[in-house]
């Protein structure tokens, strides 16, 4: 750690840094790298006049092509790719050479997108390829072995190897580039796309540079290590990043993937202070407010959203779930359906829709939205776990087993899948299994805290009372101390349980305990009365020289002092 | 975040993630490889000079041309010979709008071979429409792709590219030219095509939904009857793979697939394959009536069925049960009674493999689908039930006469598979009651008789589960006759019919292993025996064990021997197993010989004997009869015993193995020896010579075998004779035979007088 501080200790060069290498960046048409580490910049205090760094230095060769390069880079600004290629054909300097194989990429890429509008049929569509690729890749490949590229340059390769499914090969190209030029955010993002897992990652040998600890956080927030990524993220703002929207914005979606709402929802508003007309990540916080139920929230950023831009995927998928909540599922799905006709690799809209349809009852729509969901990305637990819950609706309890398990596999601590898993064994009668999910269920955290419930009345059922009664007292210890009031019914429910297994395993004080407090819950409330009756009878009878003969009441005053397993005296339901 | 990033760097529009199948429903469209058949057709019926002959492979070449994936140039070049097309070609490439417009169009053409109605018409039309709904983009993309497979056949790596120009040249004057094509940019493309890169991607274009189907059923309808024939696992997976990587709804290549990882049993695949097959159904099936006979209600219920049975093959019974209950219920919820059916029929099959008693579920079924006129499930029904039958002892006649009946009706609804499968169970039933020829027979009728089935694909019906039963049969059979040559020749037959990973080789692996087994036993190779009974195990417990039991037997390990038997006879009352039980009696009952109870074996062979009396078992009862009348041999009634073992002669001699007629012989020359003793001395000369004769017969019976141990007890036998008899000359060659014989074996494991 005292090695980052003291690396970051020098912000200034960091500004300085970012400040060329965005002026650098921005002359070869690399918006997005151009975007982030403006946005960085902009986080840092500004420099004082004699200390921005002085521009690029001129090479004999940029000056010979700087018309050409001049001229190319305005066609290129306008997208006529071909023509900018045309005029930078005979460039020599590292920047126009760039530019010169940049046009022609893009270029491709954008044939290839016309074309799939009109390719010659529907099993063609996926052939379309950019045919520019594979002569970049030769020409480039001689570039490279030779020793002539750049950073950008190498950069380009990088992307035109993975266009071509050569991810070995990318990555390390990319990790070429990253030591090349540290500074081009564009590489890392790419590296990050193409690291599956933490071994990989860790076999790697990175530039040691400031950014690396940016690429790591980025890294672990996608493989799912929240953990460190907050902590990685926590010593960035420490280092004095704290004003950065995309700090931000990143800490705020890992506390949504570990679902802690609270502190994601304020940073998301934060966020949206700093800065009102932001779009990306806007989605996510819908979610959120989603979650959380709150519509004045979801309806005012819906608002706002259309406001800005209206023909954005994230816009989309804000209405689509305002509408949702107001549960106008029809409508919901309709944004959703617009929200993937911007962008068909938009996943979470895919999921979102086949929500909107299970809604709908429409069974056969949302497992195809579902499918299509998996399609993209097969490690989509929210969909499998959407067909799951279809064919439950179905009726096919043994059929969604299958999906319920290919969800848990993705999410093994996620309770959720558990517990379906344990209501479809319980449908099947597989008991041993369903207790078995249940209980891990319960182990791993249960966010709706129903796993114990429904391992007591499953125990219950098999006439396994020592362990029923267990199960009650940690779910009501369990309700009770997470402070919130959630089902009522099912408290009454289990000391109701627990206070017939008292008195028949003749505990007469703990069961008059727990009749006292069914006496709390309007459902139990005579069942709880006519259990401290039958408690003064019994005792009555036991213990006639016994002193009080109050009936009822009297069992109140009785002090419960022995150990008893239920202690609920400190909460106050 | 992905996404995000991909529309990071480009066009935000871009549409190529999920491609939705058929949007505007082409089936079909043209390609380049489509204008030359075009070409074809169209040189075809316009030029008539074509010698006859010529012209009938031409034709005969037409449906799979049409059909078929797409061929390169060089490809169909060489299919259809040079001789057509250049110059059309050129033509073709000089103007392709002329060309379509000159195509004869089917609807005047009333005469020649392309009208409408005819498969040439019918593909014409396909193309012309497809053609006319090109937009001008499209027609550009078309024509470059023609010029390019044009010149990919023609510029070779060995003809310079400058070479090609003369059509290069003209180009330039049509209205479809290319401006940058320039040479530099030729250049740079030969350069690229020589790459290893992608190699496989530039020689097959993507299939039409078209070609798709066909591609798929005709892989399908290979599975199914001849899997040899059909593309290899991993090829047929890279294929379907590919398909579905471009079209993802296509849902049949999900069902492939299923079947595909079901060939190389791989539970993982083939389960995700058959959900989501059934996934993309419902999508398909979704306009119809929500739960009604058709529908996607209708394919829910034989999803569970499907799921049900994919358990079954892999052997998970509490899942298959699971998901068959589900079926069930479902099926039941929406009153459909053939779906009910089936699940009946599947849950007596599970409850068979099981290993308990379904009969009654079995008859419910029959007497259920006969009601609803489903005359396959019926007899399916029918045949379960016979060979319950058959296992529980039913007399023959009923078998046979439902047998009988059953096959009327597969031959009134032509119901060819259960045909096969009727004559394959004739067949085991006639072996299981021991008559090898009746069950030689009928298995050379399934294999010689022309299936119903039309012949698809040049392949006949030839891979199921009854031709690889009726071949294990055969083998059996002809290795009871010590006919070892056919046996190797009729397995090796098998292995190619029936590669080791399919489904069905587990039944000539079992074959294959017995017959290795009974060989060793019979040469009294036990060493040789003892590692085939591992391998039998793992192919089936009780067998495995039987055999255990019997090498211990033979290496004189009694006691371990005797509580594997008891063990077994156990097992298989349980089970009902009775040819095994009889097996283990008998094998009991050698155990006590060896330590010279035979009077403790006698009940129990009698036993045996009436258990395969009551079954019909016919070799069994012989084989426990020479057991029986061996026991009264040694407990000194040979009188008895000779008049016992001729009851079991005749069935011995006419249907019984090589190996047991020797036996039989073998004990019958040792009774009458044994009787000859007792006899006045006029008569025993004739007797005595009479068991020689005897004797020789076996002694040619084991020599068939080359069952050494066993004639050298002959010999031994016959020299002691011929030496009664005085005739010096015949002792004197058996007994050199017996010395021969003697000196190659090592002694004498058990005694010779106490072995059957």
């Amino acid at each position: 750690m005292a090695a980052l501080c003291s690396e970051f200790g020098d912000l200034v060069q960091i500004k300085k840094q970012l400040i060329s290498v965005i002026s650098l960046c921005k002359e070869r048409g690399l918006v997005h790298s151009v975007k982030w580490a403006s946005e960085l910049a902009f986080a840092l205090d500004p420099l004082p006049k004699n200390e921005l760094p002085p521009p690029a230095i001129f090479t004999e060769e940029d000056c010979q092509d700087l018309d050409a390069f001049g001229l190319a880079k305005s066609y290129f600004d306008l997208k006529e790719y071909d023509r900018a290629a045309y005029f930078l054909r005979g460039c020599r300097s590292q920047k126009a050479y760039f530019l010169y194989m940049y046009s022609r990429y893009l270029s491709g890429e954008k044939k290839k997108d016309d074309e799939t509008v009109d390719s010659l049929g529907p099993l063609e569509k996926g052939q379309v390829r950019n045919e520019a690729l594979r002569e970049l890749r030769v020409e480039l490949s001689k570039k490279h072995s030779a020793g002539e590229l750049d950073g950008f340059a190498l950069y380009l390769y990088g992307v035109v190897l993975r266009k071509l499914d050569l991810l070995k090969e990318a990555v390390d190209v990319f990790v070429e580039a990253t030591h090349a030029l540290p500074l081009h955010w564009g590489a890392w993002l790419e590296l990050c796309n193409l690291i599956t897992n933490i071994e990989m990652l860790k076999a790697l040998s990175l530039p040691d540079c400031w950014i690396k600890d940016f690429f790591m956080a980025h890294m672990y927030t996608e493989l799912q290590m929240i953990k460190e990524a907050l902590q990685k993220y926590q010593s960035l703002i420490e280092a004095g990043f704290s004003k950065s929207t995309y700090i931000i914005s990143q800490i705020a979606v890992a506390y949504h993937n570990i679902r802690d709402i609270d502190q994601a929802l304020a940073l998301f508003n934060e966020l949206r202070e700093q800065d009102p007309f932001r779009i990306e990540n806007m989605d996510t916080f819908s979610n959120l407010l989603y979650v959380r139920s709150m519509k004045p929230e979801l309806s005012y950023l819906a608002h706002n959203l259309v406001e800005i831009d209206k023909y954005r995927v994230e816009t989309c998928c804000v209405i689509g779930n305002y509408y949702s909540l107001r549960s106008q599922h029809e409508k919901a799905a309709l944004y959703f359906q617009r929200a993937l006709k911007l962008n068909p690799r938009c996943l979470g809209a895919w999921t979102l829709m086949g929500h909107e349809y299970m809604e709908m009852k429409n069974t056969s729509a949302a497992i195809q939205a579902y499918r299509h969901a998996i399609e993209v990305n097969k490690r989509d637990y929210r969909a499998w776990y959407g067909l799951g819950q279809t064919y439950e609706i179905l009726k096919m309890p043994f059929y969604c087993l299958y999906y319920y398990r290919k969800a848990h596999q993705l999410r093994p601590n996620d309770s959720r899948m558990l517990v379906a898993l344990g209501e479809s064994y319980e449908k099947l009668s597989q008991q041993v299994e369903a207790k078995k999910c249940y209980w891990r269920a319960y182990s791993v955290g249960d966010v709706e805290r129903m796993a114990l419930l429904k391992l007591a009345k499953l125990h219950e059922q098999l006439n396994e009372s020592d362990d029923a009664a267990q199960c009650y007292i940690i779910y009501i210890q369990d309700i009770f101390s997470c402070g919130e009031q959630l089902e009522h019914a099912e408290v009454s429910t289990a000391l109701r349980y627990l206070g017939q297994y008292y008195f028949k395993n003749k505990h007469y004080d703990e069961a008059s305990l727990c009749a006292q407090r069914c006496c709390d819950y309007n459902d139990a409330r005579e069942e709880g009365k006519a259990l401290l009756r039958q408690i003064s009878q019994v005792r009555d009878q036991t213990e006639t020289s016994s002193t009080d003969l109050f009936g009822p009441l009297s069992s109140n005053n009785t002090p419960v002092r022995r150990v008893s397993p239920l202690d609920l005296s400190s909460f106050t339901p | 975040m992905a996404s995000v990033h991909e529309s990071l760097y480009f066009n935000p529009m871009m549409t190529n993630g999920v491609v939705h199948a058929n949007v505007f429903g082409i089936k079909d469209w043209v390609t380049p490889y489509k204008i030359s058949v075009l070409a074809l057709l169209y040189e075809m019926t316009t030029s008539k000079p074509i010698a006859l002959q010529e012209r009938r492979r031409l034709n005969k070449l037409i449906l799979p041309l049409q059909q078929g994936p797409d061929l390169t140039l060089g490809q169909f070049l060489k299919t259809v010979g040079e001789c057509f097309l250049h110059s059309i070609t050129l033509a073709l490439l000089k103007d392709m709008e002329y060309f379509f417009a000159t195509l004869p169009t089917p609807f005047r053409a009333i005469d020649s071979e392309a009208y409408k109605t005819s498969v040439v018409g019918l593909f014409m039309r396909h193309m012309l429409l497809a053609y006319n709904k090109l937009s001008f983009s499209q027609v550009y993309k078309l024509y470059k792709a023609l010029q390019q497979y044009y010149h990919s056949q023609f510029a070779q790596p060995g003809v310079s590219p400058v070479g090609i120009p003369g059509l290069a040249a003209d180009n330039t004057d049509m209205d479809l030219t290319s401006t940058e094509d320039t040479m530099g940019e030729r250049m740079e493309k030969d350069e690229l095509d020589t790459t290893p890169l992608h190699e496989s991607d530039l020689s097959r274009g993507p299939l039409s939904q078209k070609q798709a189907e066909y591609f798929l059923a005709r892989q399908a309808y290979l599975l199914k009857n001849d899997e040899n024939k059909a593309l290899k696992p991993a090829a047929l997976q890279d294929e379907l793979n590919n398909m579905l990587k471009f079209n993802p709804d296509f849902a049949e290549a999900h069902y492939l697939s299923y079947l595909n990882s079901m060939r190389v049993q791989d539970i993982f695949i083939s389960t995700h394959s058959l959900l989501h097959y059934f996934d993309r159904l419902i999508l398909s099936g979704s306009e119809g009536k929500s739960n009604g006979d058709e529908g996607y209600g209708r394919s829910l219920r034989y999803a569970a069925l499907n799921l049900a049975a994919l358990h079954c093959r892999f052997g998970h019974y509490q899942q298959a049960d699971l998901a068959l209950q589900e079926a069930i219920r479902i099926a039941q919820e929406s009153n459909d009674h053939v779906c009910l059916q089936h699940c009946l029929s599947w849950l007596y099959t599970l409850e068979q493999m099981k290993g308990s008693d379904s009969s009654v579920l079995t008859e419910d079924s029959v007497k259920m689908a006969a009601h609803f006129c489903l005359p396959y499930l019926a007899s399916l029904g029918i045949q379960s039930l016979v060979q319950q039958g058959a296992v529980q002892g039913k007399t023959a006649h009923e078998l046979m006469d439902a047998m009988k009946e059953t096959d009327i009706l597969h031959w009134k609804h032509s119901l060819s598979e259960l045909i096969d499968i009727s004559l394959a169970q004739t067949t085991s039933i006639w072996r299981m009651y021991g008559k090898s020829t009746m069950a030689q027979q009928q298995a050379q009728l399934l294999l010689n008789m022309s299936s119903l089935e039309q012949v698809n694909f040049g392949v006949h019906q030839n891979n199921t589960e009854a031709f690889a039963v009726i071949l294990c049969h055969l083998a059996e059979l002809h290795a009871e006759q010590g006919l070892y040559g056919a046996v190797s020749e009729i397995l090796k037959h098998l292995k190619d019919q029936f590669p080791p990973h399919t489904q069905h080789a587990k039944l000539w692996m079992l074959c294959d292993l017995k017959i290795q087994f009974d060989r060793a036993m019979n040469d009294g190779k036990y060493h040789l025996a003892e590692p085939h009974v591992t391998a039998i195990a793992a192919l089936n417990k009780t067998e495995g064990l039987y055999r255990k039991a019997l090498v211990l037997k033979a290496l004189n390990r009694t006691t371990e021997a005797y509580s594997i038997l008891q063990r077994l006879q156990l097992y298989c009352e349980k089970t009902k197993y009775t040819e095994m039980i009889i097996r283990v009696m008998l094998a009991t009952a050698e155990l006590h010989w060896e330590s010279s109870g035979f009077a403790t074996a006698l009940p129990l062979l009698l036993q045996a004997l009436s258990l395969a009396r009551q079954h019909h078992l016919q070799a069994l009862a012989s084989e426990t009869i020479l057991h029986l009348a061996f026991t009264q041999l040694m407990l000194g009634v040979p009188d008895q015993a000779l008049g016992v073992l001729h009851e079991a002669m005749e069935p011995v001699l006419a249907h019984g193995a090589v190996m047991d007629k020797g036996r039989a012989l073998l004990l019958a020359a040792r009774c009458q020896v044994t009787i000859a003793g007792a006899q006045p001395d006029c008569q025993r000369h004739a007797a005595l010579s009479l068991a020689a004769q005897t004797l020789g017969e076996a002694a040619a019976y084991f020599s068939m075998l080359d069952c050494k141990e066993r004639l050298r007890d002959v010999h031994y036998l016959q020299a002691r004779l011929h030496h009664t008899l005085g005739q010096t000359a015949e002792r004197n060659k058996c007994a050199m035979l017996f010395r021969l014989l003697d000196q190659e074996l090592p002694a004498p494991g058990a005694a010779v007088a106490m072995r059957l």
